[in-house]
């Protein structure tokens, strides 16, 4: 084994990470090749430093206290990059694929002990970049799958889904705090019409500017969702029938006005709106969408482009 | 049973445990500067399934974050640090630190490794082993994922060995259980180890 020894130190200036021994009053008393080229100083010059003077960057009070359960208790300590990307400003491989200047580490303080008292803390820095950036990809993909799972794309707005799962919670927690809760459920007048005379672009069109026009009309915590082809529905949570069937008026109207342009046509819509307010008997969140559905039939077997109240 | 411990090496291993905490207690009252209590052990085996449904069927807000050690002579398993309600001003307080210089899940994961190798370095000395440990991680506390992480530890195992001991910081009003989980294979190895020390006796 004598013999081997030797080239121990050979090994760890190969090792792909950085070895820094510090003794027990934060002087750098070595470090491997790997921390002699990225801190780009000769150990020569250096050895007997204090550490904070070599890496200034160091959070120092920190670093201190982090040092002291390793010499006290002669356990190892972490540092890890998903909460603290890196301790030591050293550059890294990928400066430009990856947004940040320095390396992204994992630490890990061990105490070298000589007959169980600890003369040397041992700080072992792995370069995890790649890790740090492959898993902010992942998260972002994680994060743009999530959404385009709850959203229409033709639309942008809530998908029936996500809507109905957002109906479910908002029902519960109205049933179980005796909250009140409203539901307008309105569909588009004579699509197929519309589909017939302009295309199915010119039907699309219509469906994401009307979107786009009730989307500016709501409040922050209604829920805005595509329940079916031209059917659309509104969560409103805290609010009455009185104010479910203001907001109704308030779209019917601005929906009847606008002017959707297509191809240079000038397309005129109007909706038939069913509105319904949550009270005792309902005890599922389906009896409160029958209700304005009943409602939305109503408005349209009493000629269209109006709103009906639930009985 | 294979995996079942008999009286003798229940009460050896116990008795191991209760020296460990003694001491660990002792080191980490000195270190943070205040009375840390260590509750007398739980010791069971537990199937996969029921441990996995005991630790989820908690209140949501648990956090938990788990190390992974291994020595030698096959001693290996992972400790599980539950905490009920995260009280992290205390922790930063509690470790020294400016609540400022720290994430809160810095100071979950900072505590939990403190008191998981302090607590498992003494009763490697106990057993004459040495253990190295993996870098702590949180988990997320969110039902689903902490299922799946149980169905995925870092041994695959039907049986563990459970050990379940309550940390008090009466000073600072904070509890925590460490679960420690020896995965089959490892208690084979581990009773090897128990039935040499009540030879030695």
């Amino acid at each position: 084994m004598s013999g081997l020894e030797a080239y121990c130190g050979e090994i760890t200036d190969k090792l792909n990470c950085g070895i820094l021994l510090l003794d027990v009053d934060f002087k750098l008393v070595m470090w491997n090749q790997f921390l002699e080229v990225h801190a780009n100083k000769k150990l020569t010059e250096i050895s007997g430093q204090s550490i904070f003077s070599i890496f200034p960057e160091l959070p120092q009070r920190w670093f201190e206290r982090k040092v002291a359960s390793v010499v006290q208790l002669g356990t190892p300590s972490f540092c890890s990059w998903e909460q603290r990307h890196h301790l030591f400003e050293l550059p890294h491989t990928r400066p430009i694929t990856t947004g940040s200047e320095f390396m992204a580490q994992n630490c890990t303080f061990s105490p070298i002990k000589k007959n169980n008292i600890t003369e040397y803390i041992c700080i072992l820095i792995e370069d995890v970049t790649d890790v740090c950036y492959y898993q902010s990809m992942l998260k972002k993909a994680m994060n743009d799958l999530a959404l385009s799972n709850r959203i229409d794309g033709l639309t942008q707005i809530f998908n029936r889904k996500h809507w109905e799962d957002c109906l479910a919670q908002e029902f519960a927690r109205a049933h179980r705090y005796d909250h009140k809760l409203s539901l307008i459920m309105f569909d588009l007048d004579h699509f197929k019409l519309l589909n017939d005379n302009y295309g199915h672009q010119g039907g699309d069109q219509v469906l994401i500017e009307l979107a786009k026009n009730v989307t500016s009309m709501l409040r922050l915590g209604d829920v805005f969702g595509r329940y079916g082809g031209e059917e659309f529905a509104i969560i409103l949570p805290e609010t009455d029938i009185n104010g479910a069937s203001e907001l109704a008026g308030r779209l019917q109207k601005s929906i009847n006005q606008a002017n959707i342009v297509f191809q240079k046509n000038c397309i005129k819509t109007s909706v038939s709106i069913g509105v319904a307010e949550l009270d005792k008997t309902d005890n599922h969140y389906e009896s409160l969408i029958s209700k304005a559905d009943v409602a939305l039939y109503k408005a349209k077997s009493s000629g269209r482009n109006q709103f009906c109240v639930s009985e | 049973m294979p995996f079942s411990l008999d009286e003798d090496q229940l009460d050896c291993l116990q008795e191991l445990i209760n020296v460990a905490m003694g001491q660990a207690s002792d080191q980490l009252a000195r270190y943070l500067d205040t009375f840390v209590f260590l509750k007398v052990p739980n010791i069971e085996l537990v199937n996969a399934q029921e441990f996995s449904k005991s630790l989820t069927s908690n209140n949501q807000s648990t956090a938990v974050v788990s190390q992974g050690f291994f020595g030698y002579e096959g001693i290996r398993g992972e400790a599980l640090l539950v905490y009920q309600h995260k009280d992290s001003n205390h922790i930063a307080d509690l470790l020294g630190y400016d609540p400022d210089e720290l994430s809160d899940e810095e100071q979950l994961i900072d505590i939990s490794s403190i008191l998981t190798t302090t607590f498992l370095n003494v009763f490697a000395s106990q057993i004459e082993n040495q253990l190295s440990y993996n870098a702590p991680k949180l988990l997320t506390s969110e039902q689903d994922s902490m299922s799946e992480y149980l169905d995925h530890l870092s041994f695959s195992w039907d049986i563990a060995l459970k050990v379940n001991i309550t940390y008090q910081v009466t000073d600072y009003s904070f509890n925590c259980d460490m679960i420690l989980l020896i995965p089959e294979s490892a208690i084979i190895d581990i009773k090897t180890v128990i039935d040499r020390i009540l030879e030695a006796l």
